[in-house]
């Protein structure tokens, strides 16, 4: 090397002969340093105070992740979750519901004594507010009780040891056993899942948990999961079980979600996002008591709240579209039952029917809407309408528009595996910051769902069930 | 102007792919005469799966540009070709590094994935990303990556096949390729860095003790691994796996080859050597387990846990 006299070159060749001895062990003797001075201080000022607690915790441990118990429990906390979830939001659920709908009699009773015209009060009041009306009173009460309940768990330090114990089924998918809990707050909010997802280090795994998120089904989708269980379902057993039905159909949707979860997972870390499963390290906290202030905040501040305002923003617009397909007339018919009337032959071809597809697709702000708007256009009335009792539902879905088992079974797939909804493709993109990506999480899922729905479908015709 | 777009695409896409032709060609020689021998148009057509008729149209091309000379005993680099070779190389390995320790793709699909990268990066982008990366000086092969002046370490590194046997060796570099001796190297648990000595050495066989275990390699396994002696280098220890439930040690040292990404979580999570760490808890399916480190139970998948050292008590 001849620029050996100019001083910054020489300055650099000694750096860059230096380096070279350094090489790779300054580093771990860094952190060995620190971890030295950490444990001298705590030497001098930290006094253990017996080991009682200890034992407790390594029994409990024991159990949890047992060959024999671990999985039960599991499910056991999980059944409880979901039912607490179902049952304890019917009463609230209508309470809204009904403070919500009198403000919206009240408020289009005064426009019209007002003389403002029909059309106005109508698009107003009975599109744009019960929109709103009905994703809150729907959507609230659940995720009020499924976060805190959730965050308990988190709080004991559950949830750690969840993921601990399913990771072995994730790393043969290719993925991150944390994916395990973001898969389960998905199950309150596909968009609060998504935003979980942050706890996972590697990027690729990150990504897997981010597209196949959508296969927990999110409390929004309950509705539709519990209406069909009562229909179908639930008139097979006495009414005192119609809740503990209703409950164990979720719970069997949501298992059948995480098959679709892993088997997606592993799909795509084989094809899109190739790879092995990398590095897994998890720190198991001791358990603790909940801090049920924290618990209140962060599930009711952070996530229900948050995941609310976000679904109030997509819902106003999606009452308003629904008012207006309901209420425009053309040719003798309303424009919804035009637009059913054209998707009908591919709504029949996957099993079930025009309506069913123009309801997803109006559904896309939120999936709460799914239900009453069904039943608006079932009904033949202008606006989203409440559920009537068990025996007229199955009478109007059967009887007058043709429902079958197959119908039935087909919109529980459809709603298990289609699209996530527009806050949670906002959400995907948010996170991932790449249209590809959240295109690909976006219509993933709906030709999976096509496609499932089809293969059951002809299965069904071939075999002559239907 | 935009009927004409498709065609510049094509063009583009020509160009493109003559460039990276002309790299990887720069590249073979390179390894060639590192190797002290010299490269021809057959070596090379061999090299990148080119015919006979696109070989010469690459070399009349490349010596146009100044890179090469045909001389009466084959293809040498001019020093502008060898500067250019030392680039694509200092690229290679700089992205071979940032797989394995960031991105943390499997050691057998880097090389492939870096052959692709090694075309679409700038000297500045490379520079910014050595000094991310912490100024690695080899690549996870054990290969020296060059400087970005274009100095390349020469090492007193032979084959194994070359050593004494019981002369304690220290592995510098594994040749990556062909990939199915590769994989052989690799599933006998060698790497750079690892110490070990050779036991036994015949025509058919040779026998390595890596302080641990004993694997036995063909001679043309063992060719493709470079060592260095390493006089005074302790040998290696237990592995972490090898723990028994309830059992403790004392962590000895995390395997050299592990570095980036993975080698800092273990370290911030408390593995430094001298700490003592005990197999405490079993997961559902016995995957992972959770070892109590400085009070704290850690949860490690069998992968991480390989990379650990022990010294049992």
């Amino acid at each position: 090397m001849s620029e050996n006299s100019n001083p910054t070159d020489v300055l650099f060749a000694r750096a860059e002969a230096l380096r070279r001895d350094l090489s790779g062990q300054f580093r771990d003797q860094l952190v060995q340093s620190l971890y030295n001075e950490a444990e001298s201080i705590a030497q001098r000022t930290v006094k253990p105070a017996g080991t009682r607690r200890w034992d407790w915790d390594q029994q409990l441990d024991r159990l949890v992740t047992s060959p024999i118990f671990g999985l039960p429990i599991m499910l056991l906390l999980l059944s409880i979750i979901f039912w607490l979830t179902v049952t304890g939001a019917n009463v609230p659920s209508q309470l809204l519901a009904t403070a919500l709908f009198w403000v919206e009699e009240q408020a289009a009773n005064l426009f019209t004594a007002w003389g403002l015209p029909w059309w106005l009060t109508g698009f107003i009041w009975h599109g744009v507010f019960r929109g709103l009306a009905w994703v809150v009173s729907v959507m609230l009460p659940p995720m009020a009780i499924f976060f805190p309940c959730f965050t308990i768990l988190e709080d004991l330090g559950y949830l750690p040891r969840v993921a601990f114990n399913l990771d072995w089924l994730f790393k043969k998918a290719g993925a991150h056993g944390k994916q395990s809990l973001t898969m389960s707050m998905g199950w309150g909010c596909n968009a609060a899942g998504i935003i979980a997802t942050r706890i996972i280090d590697s990027p690729r795994e990150r990504l897997i948990a981010i597209l196949t998120n959508n296969f927990a089904p999110c409390n929004g989708r309950f509705p539709t999961l519990i209406l069909l269980a009562t229909v179908f379902v639930a008139s097979a057993f006495p009414a005192a079980l119609t809740s503990v039905v209703a409950a164990g159909s979720v719970v069997f949707i949501v298992l059948l979600g995480v098959l679709f979860t892993v088997v997606t997972s592993a799909i795509l870390s084989r094809t899109v996002l190739k790879g092995e499963a990398s590095a897994f390290t998890l720190e198991l906290p001791p358990y603790r008591q909940p801090n049920i202030g924290r618990i209140l905040y962060t599930s009711l501040i952070d996530r229900t709240l948050f995941v609310l305002w976000r679904a109030i923003q997509t819902a106003a617009p999606a009452g308003a579209v629904i008012w207006l397909l309901g209420n425009i007339v053309v040719g003798g018919q309303s424009l919804a039952w035009h637009i059913a009337g054209w998707l009908n032959p591919l709504g029949v071809l996957i099993g079930l029917d025009g309506v069913i597809l123009l309801t997803y697709i109006i559904a896309i702000p939120a999936n709460e809407i799914v239900v009453p708007t069904m039943l608006m256009m079932y009904m033949g009335v202008g606006m989203m309408t409440d559920v009537p009792g068990t025996q007229e539902l199955h009478n109007l879905l059967v009887g007058t528009h043709g429902w079958s088992m197959l119908t039935a079974i087909n919109l529980m797939l459809f709603s298990l595996l289609h699209n996530p909804c527009a806050t949670t493709i906002m959400t995907m993109w948010k996170e991932t910051r790449s249209w590809k990506w959240t295109l690909l999480g976006t219509f993933m899922p709906l030709s999976l769902a096509f496609g499932v729905c089809f293969l059951t479908a002809t299965l069904a015709r071939l075999l002559g069930w239907v | 102007m935009s009927f004409l777009q498709p065609l510049n695409f094509w063009q583009t896409y020509r160009q493109r792919r003559q460039r990276e032709h002309a790299e990887d060609a720069l590249k073979h020689i390179h390894a060639c005469e590192w190797r002290g021998q010299t490269a021809s148009a057959d070596s090379l057509a061999g090299a990148l799966h080119l015919s006979a008729r696109e070989v010469v149209r690459l070399i009349e091309q490349m010596e146009t540009q100044g890179w090469l000379v045909t001389t009466p005993q084959g293809l040498r680099l001019t020093p502008d070709g060898e500067q250019q070779a030392v680039a694509v190389i200092r690229a290679h390995r700089l992205w071979e590094r940032y797989l394995a320790d960031e991105a943390r793709m499997p050691l057998a699909q880097i090389h492939a994935e870096a052959e692709r990268r090694e075309h679409q990066s700038s000297p500045e982008i490379l520079a910014k990303f050595e000094a991310e990366l912490g100024h690695p000086w080899t690549d996870p092969h054990g290969d020296p990556i060059p400087t970005a002046a274009g100095k390349i370490e020469n090492r007193a590194d032979q084959p194994l096949t070359a050593w004494q046997t019981n002369a304690p060796l220290r592995i510098t570099h594994i040749e990556d390729e062909p990939p199915a001796i590769f994989a052989q190297i690799v599933a006998a648990g060698l790497r750079p860095g690892h110490v070990i000595r050779i036991l036994t050495s015949t025509a058919e066989r040779m026998v390595i003790s890596n302080g641990d275990d004993t694997p036995a390699l063909a001679p043309i396994v063992a060719a493709n691994i470079s060592a260095e002696l390493a006089p005074n280098a302790p040998t290696a220890a237990t592995q972490l796996t090898s723990l028994q439930m309830g059992e403790s040690a004392i962590v000895a040292a995390l395997d050299p080859a592990l570095q980036g990404f993975t080698r800092r979580r273990l370290l911030d999570l408390g593995l430094t050597p001298g700490t003592r760490i005990q197999l405490e808890l079993p997961s559902m399916f016995r995957d992972p387990l959770a070892y109590r480190v400085r009070g704290t139970l850690i949860a490690l998948r069998k992968e991480q846990a390989e990379w650990v050292y022990i010294e049992k008590e």
